[in-house]
């Protein structure tokens, strides 16, 4: 397919509801509400349609894009979607409209909804790029948006939180520009034409073993600011406190997966020999960040930055499964960035809502809110189990396909990881108790429930929460092929072999054994039959001595 | 009786030398504009001693293009001068002191 | 000529040579002087003259007719420099007159981009002189000559050419930075910029007189001839020579340690002189640089590409980091333009065709962002010229939005954000010094661009994220009023930056043609 395609159209829908906006006059809110929400739900039924008209056989790359673009430095408008991206374009596509009709900005409409449609664009662009040099440009575009949003909508500390966003994010892309260059002009060697064509570059595998890793680590930088990894956290906490909730949803849901979709889609395919040489760099980072992450969530007084700490330690896990370098792990890692957004998005949005009524996100503050707002406390139940990882919801089914994803490979990581699932019970059931038992006092009694309207906003994800927990199959149909091509190609360039287990679970070993003992029985009997043969010979040998001594 | 043609390059050098330093060191704004001069000749003298050692015009001709901008560069810069310490009693370089970070 | 009298040879024998020389001299042989080689030039210089009789023929006359006339002249040299770059494309590069001007891509892209500044400049100050009663076209007549000088720069191929370019554009900038005689931070301006621009052109000169002794010529096509030809060309008087004479350029484009002069000088000038400054005078001093340390000094660069490795590492740390505690928005801007100058300078080390690319988009897009950005600094600076603290801009998207919007616009692209040019002009210089190997300046410029990114986040900040209502009162009174030539220059600078930020295929184009170097 070339031209003009349905990716294109929904990177662009957004852009033009944006500069819409951007011409509608300041004082027609309403019209301003109807154009940003028309967009959006415009691009969130795009993209669910595209998830149903992907080809659940293909590994592929589907719908793909391409248009020259600037062929001075091989530069190429190439979008496409595979079984990796796809479910990070629809929770996307879900996800801002959820955002935009669930909070209120409370000052400058315009604006807000201009950089929010602004912000849809550059996530798309980021997941849907098959082009380096695309792809970084939209990483580093979604940069300015949130940071507009946090630093012009958010809470008393807004411009620190947006500066140290907007610079530690820019940081790390420093690197990754810089490796990017590199790996381009590296791989074309000076007679090949320059492309940044991700799908080429993986093909080309041209670096040597030293400079590959060089340039893994370049990207993985942006990557792990991005995520972020432990040591590089420390701007999230406080955006997503500072920033207004539709921030923190977004933020949470759909921009800390472009640092772990970027590490799955750039850093393994692109470097695979040093993806495998420095997974246990990256595997103990993310260990690391998980107890971290929860540890530091047990301990806040804040609500919001109890839930932005538990991220760090859920995008932990995400890292964990992605470089365990098993399908299952794998799988599980791309699972678990939709579950995440799914779960820790409506805690923000539950959380925000509880902000809007007591105006504080204090702990301490709260008490009781289970009497005064019921629909409320189940509902910030189930997103709590959901992000606990309780069966029969999303989280355990990431969770659990990390887990013993990387248990065969990883084990000792993965052991220390499970850790991490029990602190996760255990910091938000105690911030649970805290908040939502015992008998409400003060402001905490007169509380009103969630409005009709909240009730809409929470449905469409609470029902993916209990979906994606019962019946994940279709989504992980389409997954696995993707992920199984693109852990044959970590095997195949980077010298690897994964356990049979962890491709078919019990299934794969029991093969494995039949066929060893196969194998072996096959050994058995050449054995045996070779001892016949010198046996035989020896008897020869000696018969014939005997006839020649008798001679 | 001929001077090795280094005996003028070194001179000229020395003279760019102290030149450059006069004016790096003076505070006068006068002093420092005569110091300009004192370097601009020097070159002129480097020219000229190339242009002889060479046996070629194009170092003396070059020497006219900079004995006329010199001249150009004199009236602009005394008019500045004027222009700035018109009321003032000295010309020092250290009452510049307006613009700073 | 082999072994020089400065390595100790004497000279008698020379000497000997020369008096053996028949007594008498040659006819005079005047070169042939091909104005159409020279047409933008002659077309600024002519227009200036104009000016000039025009101005003392007719009394009374609209200030706003000199702009306008200004104006004219440059799209005509613009005009001009389009027809010549149609006759490269068809014909191919050429020298012209004696050898002494060179008619190549490279030449001719920076008319071009000096055409335009003269277009911008002339709008921008027009209404400034208007608001800050300055009588006179003198701003026009200089900034006419000055331009002229630096297209003399981009095209000369002799040293002593380049030279006179440097000074017709120095010695008019001088002026203009002290135009506004009214106001001591301009005079200030005009003597410190008046007394190291003369330290540098001396300097410079004294470069050209060595690289002259040592390779005996002083045009740039026989200097590539001498070198090429010699066995060892590389001895201590040109290595000197050629070091001094980036010593020169370095003060011309404020590189580090040579910019000490830069934040005074920018913030003492009117502003739209700043603008000016920034984007030509930078543009004219790398066209010089450029085309001396690219096409002459090719042969040398082994030993020159360390150098500007540490100059480019220097001006880049030292312009991004002074920027962040300055509290003038003309000073951070000043700084901002060292750190500019640092990129530009690592497309010079990479030396390759690239880098040259590489620089020239980066100087053709940086005059456009730096043009809109002093725009606004002279809008927002009111009457007088002062109101230049970062304060001025506290809450200014209430107040301006339109105004903040594109300055906005302006300092993220200088910023290098992406879909804007500021960003492929960093891309492409970074990219260059990375097909030159050279993976830690690339880096370190990289990581200076997140240094400087935070003062330009930091004004945005000022302009969007701290309005309150005391402001917004304060915003009634005092109004601030955008004149039409003035949103002229933002509109096209603000265009330029975003259109070819998203379709940036054409001017990465022109850039890459305009390495045709003779």
């Amino acid at each position: 397919m070339e031209g003009f395609s349905i990716l294109t159209a929904m990177v662009l829908v957004p852009v033009i509801g944006a500069a819409v906006v951007a011409l509608i006059p300041r004082s027609r809110e309403d019209v301003i509400k109807a154009v940003g929400l028309a967009a959006a739900v415009l691009v969130g039924v795009a993209s669910i349609s595209l998830a149903f008209a992907f080809d659940a056989n293909s590994a592929e790359y589907q719908f793909v894009s391409e248009a020259s673009w600037i062929e001075e430095f091989g530069v190429s408008w190439l979008l496409g979607v595979d079984g990796i991206s796809l479910f990070l374009v629809v929770l996307t596509g879900i996800l801002f409209p959820i955002a935009l009709v669930g909070t209120d900005p409370h000052r400058d409409v315009k604006g807000y909804t201009a950089w929010m449609l602004l912000l849809e664009a550059g996530c798309l662009g980021s997941f849907l790029a098959l082009d380096l040099f695309v792809f970084f440009l939209f990483f580093e575009l979604t940069l300015l948006p949130m940071y507009f949003i946090i630093g012009g909508w958010g809470y008393e500390k807004r411009v620190y939180a947006s500066l140290k966003f907007f610079l530690f994010t820019l940081f790390g892309s420093a690197f990754m520009l810089v490796g990017m260059v590199a790996l381009v002009f590296l791989s074309a060697k000076g007679t090949a034409p320059l492309t940044f064509d991700i799908r080429e570059l993986a093909e080309r595998g041209a670096l040597a073993e030293d400079t590959a890793r060089w340039v893994f680590l370049a990207f993985t930088m942006a990557f792990a600011v991005k995520v972020p990894l432990f040591p590089f956290h420390t701007w999230l906490p406080d955006a997503h406190t500072q920033a207004p909730t539709a921030g923190s949803v977004i933020l949470a849901g759909v921009l800390l997966k472009l640092g772990t979709y970027g590490l799955v889609r750039f850093g393994l395919s692109l470097f695979p020999k040093a993806a495998v040489d420095l997974a246990p760099v990256l595997l103990t980072l993310a260990v690391v960040g998980i107890i971290y992450g929860a540890v530091c969530a047990t301990m806040q007084k804040d609500l919001k930055r109890l839930v932005a700490y538990s991220s760090v330690a859920h995008l932990g896990f995400i890292v964990l499964g992605t470089f365990a370098l098993t399908t299952q792990g794998l799988s599980g890692g791309v699972l678990q960035m939709v579950n995440h957004g799914l779960s820790t998005g409506a805690l923000f949005l539950l959380v925000g809502m509880i902000y809007e009524r007591r105006h504080t996100r204090e702990i301490a503050e709260l008490h009781g809110l289970q009497r005064s707002m019921p629909v409320m406390a189940v509902m910030f139940t189930v997103v709590m189990f959901s992000s606990i990882g309780l069966p029969g919801l999303n989280g355990f089914v990431g969770e659990f396909l990390i887990l013993i994803g990387s248990f065969v490979t990883r084990r000792w990581w993965a052991v220390v990881g499970t850790a991490g699932v029990i602190l996760a019970a255990l910091y938000l059931l105690w911030a649970y108790q805290r908040v939502f038992h015992g008998t409400p006092e003060g402001e905490n009694a007169t509380l009103t429930d969630m409005t009709l309207r909240e009730r809409a906003v929470m449905a469409p994800l609470l029902f993916l929460i209990v979906f994606l927990g019962v019946y994940p199959q279709p989504v992980l149909d389409r997954i696995n092929p993707s992920v199984e091509r693109l852990v044959r190609h970590v095997e195949e360039k980077g010298g690897y072999e994964q356990p049979a287990v962890a491709v078919n679970g019990a299934e794969g070993v029991r093969e494995e054994r039949q066929k060893k003992e196969v194998e072996e029985g096959q050994a058995k009997q050449q054995e045996s039959e070779r001892k016949l043969a010198e046996f035989k010979e020896a008897e020869d040998k000696a018969r014939e001595k005997a006839r020649s001594g008798g001679q | 009786m001929s001077l090795d043609g280094s005996w003028y390059l070194c001179l000229a050098a020395a003279v760019f030398t102290i030149g450059a330093v006069g004016l790096l060191v003076r505070r006068n704004v006068l002093v420092m504009f005569m110091c300009v001069e004192l370097m601009l000749n020097a070159v002129n003298l480097t020219l000229v001693t190339f242009a002889r050692m060479l046996d070629d015009i194009g170092g003396q001709a070059l020497v006219f293009f900079v004995l006329v901008v010199a001249a150009a560069e004199v009236v602009v810069g005394l008019g500045i001068i004027v222009a700035i310490f018109r009321r003032r009693v000295g010309a020092t370089a250290d009452d510049l002191h307006l613009l700073r970070g | 000529m082999n072994g020089l009298p400065m390595n100790g040879l004497p000279m008698n024998g020379l000497l000997v040579a020369q008096a053996g020389q028949p007594e008498g001299l040659a006819p005079l042989e005047l070169p042939n002087v091909e104005y159409s080689a020279m047409a933008p030039h002659l077309i600024l210089i002519g227009g200036a003259l104009v000016l000039l009789v025009w101005v003392a023929m007719v009394r009374r006359r609209p200030p706003w007719a000199w702009a306008a006339f200004t104006v004219a002249v440059g799209l005509a040299s613009l005009g001009a420099s389009w027809l010549m770059w149609l006759d490269v494309g068809r014909n191919g590069p050429r020298t012209a007159v004696a050898d002494a001007v060179v008619v190549d891509g490279y030449s001719i892209f920076f008319m071009v981009l000096v055409s335009v500044i003269v277009v911008l400049g002339a709008l921008m100050g027009e209404s400034f002189l208007k608001r800050e009663d300055i009588r006179g076209p003198e701003f026009y007549v200089l900034m006419l000559l000055s331009s002229s000088g630096a297209m003399f720069m981009a095209s000369a191929n002799d040293l002593v050419i380049t030279f006179l370019g440097l000074e017709i554009l120095s010695i008019a900038l001088y002026v203009l930075a002290g135009l506004d005689n009214r106001r001591m931070e301009s005079r200030e301006a005009a003597i410190k910029y008046f007394v190291l621009g003369a330290f540098s052109s001396a300097v410079f000169l004294y470069g050209v007189a060595l690289v002259y002794g040592a390779t005996g010529s002083t045009n740039l096509g026989e200097i590539v001839g001498y070198l090429q030809s010699s066995v060892a060309p590389a001895n201590g008087v040109l290595l000197a020579g050629v070091a001094l004479l980036l010593v020169g350029f370095g003060f011309k484009v404020a590189a580090v340690p040579f910019h000490t002069w830069t934040p005074d000088v920018y913030q003492g000038a009117p502003s739209p002189v700043t603008g000016f400054m920034a984007a030509g005078a930078k543009a004219a001093g790398f066209a010089g640089l450029l085309r001396v340390f690219f096409a002459t000094f090719d042969t040398l660069k082994l030993d020159w590409q360390p150098i500007v490795w540490v100059l480019a590492v220097a001006t880049l740390l030292v312009g991004s980091v002074l920027a962040i505690v300055q509290e003038d928005i003309k000073r951070v801007l000043a700084y901002s333009s060292i750190s500019h100058a640092g990129f530009v300078l690592i497309g010079l080390q990479a030396a390759n065709e690239k880098g040259l690319a590489g620089s020239l988009y980066y100087l053709l897009t940086y005059a456009f962002m730096v043009l809109g950005s002093f725009t606004v600094v002279t809008l927002v600076g009111r009457k007088g010229d002062a109101r230049h603290d970062l304060d001025a801009y506290r809450g200014l998207s209430a107040r301006r939005p339109a105004l903040a919007l594109a300055f906005t616009v302006l300092l993220l692209a200088q910023a290098g954000i992406p879909f804007t040019t500021g960003f492929l002009a960093k891309f492409y210089v970074i990219s260059a010094a990375v097909e030159g190997r050279s993976y830690s300046l690339a880096l370190i410029g990289m990581l200076s661009s997140v240094v400087a990114a935070f003062f330009y986040l930091r004004i945005t900040v000022l302009m969007y994220m701290s309005t309150d209502e005391e402001e917004a009162e304060e915003a009634r009174t005092e109004p601030l009023a955008i004149p039409r030539s003035m949103a002229v220059v933002l509109a096209v600078s603000v265009a330029f930056t975003v259109a070819f930020g998203l379709l940036p295929a054409p001017v990465i184009d022109f850039a890459r043609d305009a390495t045709l170097l003779i």
